[in-house]
């Protein structure tokens, strides 16, 4: 029997989904060395373990994971997290709602955790390459190294990618970024691997079902909480229409669960968290042409007057705009209206299908 | 697979588990094969009943005991839990000579299935004192003697810890407690096969032990109850006396006797283990920087050794070294397999940064010289090249 030579040493970051899992067992098909690891980032102990079926914080994953891990033989690592997590993402997540912003911990947990400290590890342990089961594609081009968007355009993921430092792209792997959905589960299921019919993790995963309020509602400091009642108003009359418990329960857009009846569909259009003032009016006011981005990162050059296709959160579409300096910092100016321009979501940039960065919005 | 099985593969984590001894997998089908029901009265159980009363025999009579005062369990964690269930028990009753005593004293660095029916007695209304130890591993005497009083029921104190391999001195520690009536219960799982025990000359009431820490077989282990011992069983049923129900595990408790003819040797492996282990830590501390032994000063288990290593985090340490073969250990192995730093040495007085930077040695009956100089030379490439990386991160950091 020849010897296959390896390909390299792989770290590979398995949350127990399927799409990690089948990341792992391509590489391995295609010769490489592989280690898979899970982050333990969330005490599962505290979370409803029936609930906790399908998010990354329970235990039942960290086991699905292991479980793959075991099928493919080969080794497999718990890296406890819990305090870098909390300290990166939980803290920020809870801090940014008490501000009346929207936040996207999944970046964060990209930022901090995924492509930072699994980079410290994949180091550690002589890996040459971190893998992951993102939804997108790394290309070497010429000199450089780019992340396109996934061949599967319901799934891609590279929204959440933006932040990567860029020296680290000619170490990274995302196996599965050329394929759609149904493949990676039609070959988990050849391969016999326990997540193939796994439902997809959607939302945050260490939220689960309580929602994002109740999530904030339990976390944060309670004489926080307290300072952030305030009322409803009517933009842009402002009308004092209701109290509220807290803007932390709002998020721009939002239509349902403002606490009031009232005889016409009304939205958050704005939220002011110096006053705890949550404004609601007609979906008209949603739209605007503009926003402010900030911490910009740029995963290559952009020029002022280059139409890039943005996207404002991940489940929509990018549109063309222009990303200028102002005095009041960088802009994103659209062709058309956005709706719901929200605080603290990303604002991320494409040229075509390649990712060249993106940043946080603020008003 | 031909280039896995050419790799180095060393076990030196010998306090979490020993492999199966050779005589016990030679004959492990054979045996199996003694299939009755040991209660059955007809020719089928004759075979495995015989075999569970040599068992018993052969651990007494290496333990110094009568073989009536030990019962069979599936291991240490449930010989602990009835021990100190029976007590909460005992104190209720009032024909008890113990009734009415409330009290429980024990120390923070016990196994987590001591600590853990401890507080659950605690949530029950039982009062318990958990005691510290220090940074040599040594139990406050003069506290000790304070703490124990008319009113406590139970003491229940390790032999030996299995982090940092401290042994505690029993005899004396019972002898304090027989003085003011309480029981003493001691968890031995750890002293087994690894220093000679002469259960009736330590004076104790109860003590725990479990057959996979000592290259028997998993699920198996045993209690001793001295006699007149108050014991109430955990799980119900006519076996053991009426002490332990459930039909006997009669592989796992033959694999115990086998174990047991061979205790007698201990005293003729250690030395040989004690001085390896010696030059272990001596050559380390030679080739290695900023390593510390813990608790190298105080009485010690013969197999173990626990270290803090500077500047690098245990658990990156552990699985560079469990990637060339070698397998040691941060702490106690977790369930989970996400290592926290552990509770015993926090306890002893090491700090977080100390504890997540340690690493537990524990050596066995079969581990050779060539083991410990592989070992060594591992650790010390591995240990260097993560303080390089380590040091590269925290200039970058600063860029």
């Amino acid at each position: 029997m020849s010897e296959v030579k390896s390909k390299g040493r792989v770290l590979v970051a398995m949350s127990g989904g399927v799409d990690s899992s089948v990341a792992a067992a391509l590489l391995v098909e295609q010769g490489y060395e592989v280690i898979g690891a899970t982050m333990q980032v969330w005490d599962y102990s505290s979370c409803d373990l029936e609930e906790g079926n399908g998010t990354c914080c329970s235990s039942i994953d960290v086991d699905d994971a292991r479980a793959v891990a075991d099928k493919l033989n080969i080794p497999f690592y718990v890296l406890n997290c819990e305090a870098k997590f909390k300290a990166q993402v939980i803290d920020p997540f809870i801090a940014a709602y008490l501000q009346g912003t929207t936040p996207l911990p999944c970046v964060d947990c990209n930022t901090y955790l995924k492509f930072d400290h699994l980079i410290r590890k994949m180091k550690e342990l002589e890996c040459d390459y971190l893998a992951t089961g993102h939804y997108a594609q790394i290309v070497h081009d010429q000199a450089a190294v780019k992340i396109l968007t996934s061949t599967d355009d319901w799934k891609d993921q590279t929204y959440f990618l933006f932040s990567i430092d860029k020296t680290i792209l000619p170490h990274l792997l995302f196996p599965i970024g050329h394929m759609k959905k149904p493949q990676v589960r039609e070959y988990a299921e050849a391969k016999g691997l326990i997540n193939a019919k796994k439902r997809d993790s959607t939302g945050i995963c260490f939220v689960g079902n309580q929602g994002y309020g109740n999530f904030v509602q339990a976390h944060a400091n309670p004489e926080e909480l307290k300072k952030k009642k305030g009322f409803i108003r009517r933009y842009p009359s402002g009308e004092k229409m209701a109290p509220h418990d807290g803007i932390h329960l709002f998020t721009i857009g939002q239509s349902k669960g403002l606490g009031m009846d009232f005889h016409e569909k009304l939205y958050v259009i704005k939220i002011d968290p110096v006053t705890n003032t949550v404004w609601v009016g007609d979906e008209k006011h949603l739209y605007g042409t503009e926003l402010y981005l900030k911490d910009l990162h740029l995963l290559d050059e952009i020029s002022p007057d280059e139409k890039l296709d943005v996207k404002i959160r991940y489940s929509v579409r990018g549109s063309p705009a222009r990303v200028e300096q102002s005095d009041k910092g960088i802009k994103v100016v659209f062709d058309e209206p956005q709706r719901a321009i929200t605080p603290g979501q990303a604002c991320v940039l494409y040229r075509g299908k390649q990712l060249v960065g993106g940043g946080w919005i603020y008003l | 697979m031909l280039e896995k099985t050419q790799k180095t593969r060393i076990y030196l984590d010998h306090n979490a588990t020993t492999p199966v001894g050779s005589d016990i997998l030679s004959k492990i089908v054979e045996v199996a094969d003694i299939w009755g029901n040991p209660s059955s009265i007809h020719w089928a159980g004759r075979g495995p009943k015989a075999l569970i009363r040599e068992s018993r025999q052969h651990l007494a009579s290496a333990l110094s005991v009568s073989p009536l005062e030990l019962i069979f369990t599936s291991g240490g964690s449930e010989a602990n839990a009835t021990v100190i269930r029976s007590i909460f028990d005992e104190i209720e009753k009032t024909s008890s000579p113990r009734f009415g005593r409330n009290e429980f004293v024990t120390t923070q660095i016990e196994h987590p299935s001591v600590l853990k029916a401890f507080q659950w007695i605690e949530e029950r209304g039982a009062k318990v004192t958990y005691l510290t130890v220090d940074r040599d591993g040594n139990l406050n005497l003069e506290l000790y003697e304070k703490v124990i009083s008319e009113k406590t029921a139970l003491v229940s104190i390790m032999y030996a810890n299995n982090e940092t391999g401290v042994v505690f001195p029993i005899q004396k520690l019972a002898k304090i407690a027989h003085e003011r009536g309480a029981l003493f219960h001691s968890d031995c799982v750890q002293a087994l096969g690894k220093v000679s025990l002469n259960l009736a000359k330590m004076g104790i009431d109860y003590a725990s032990f479990s057959g996979h820490k000592v290259y028997s077989l998993k699920g198996t282990g045993f209690l001793y109850a001295r006699k007149n011992c108050p014991i109430e069983p955990l799980i119900f049923g006519s076996h053991e006396r009426h002490r332990r129900g459930g039909t006997e595990n009669t592989l796992g408790i033959w694999s115990l006797g086998v174990m047991a003819q061979k205790l007698s040797t201990v005293s003729e492996i250690y030395p040989r283990i004690t001085l390896l282990r010696d030059q272990m830590e001596e050559q380390i501390q030679k080739t290695i920087s900023g390593v510390k032994i813990t608790s190298k000063s105080a009485h010690r288990l013969p197999n173990t050794s626990s270290m803090v290593i500077e500047g690098v985090d245990g658990e990156t340490l552990l699985m560079s070294l469990d990637m060339k073969g070698i397998a040691v250990s941060t702490g106690a192995a977790c369930s989970s397999g996400s290592p926290e730093p552990s509770p015993v040495l926090l306890a002893i007085g090491l700090s977080r940064q100390e504890a997540q930077s340690s690493l537990r040695v524990s050596l066995g009956w079969k581990t050779t010289p060539e083991e410990i100089q592989t070992f060594i030379d591992i650790l010390s490439q591995v240990v260097q090249r993560l303080r390089t990386l380590e040091q590269t991160q925290k200039e970058l950091d600063h860029v």
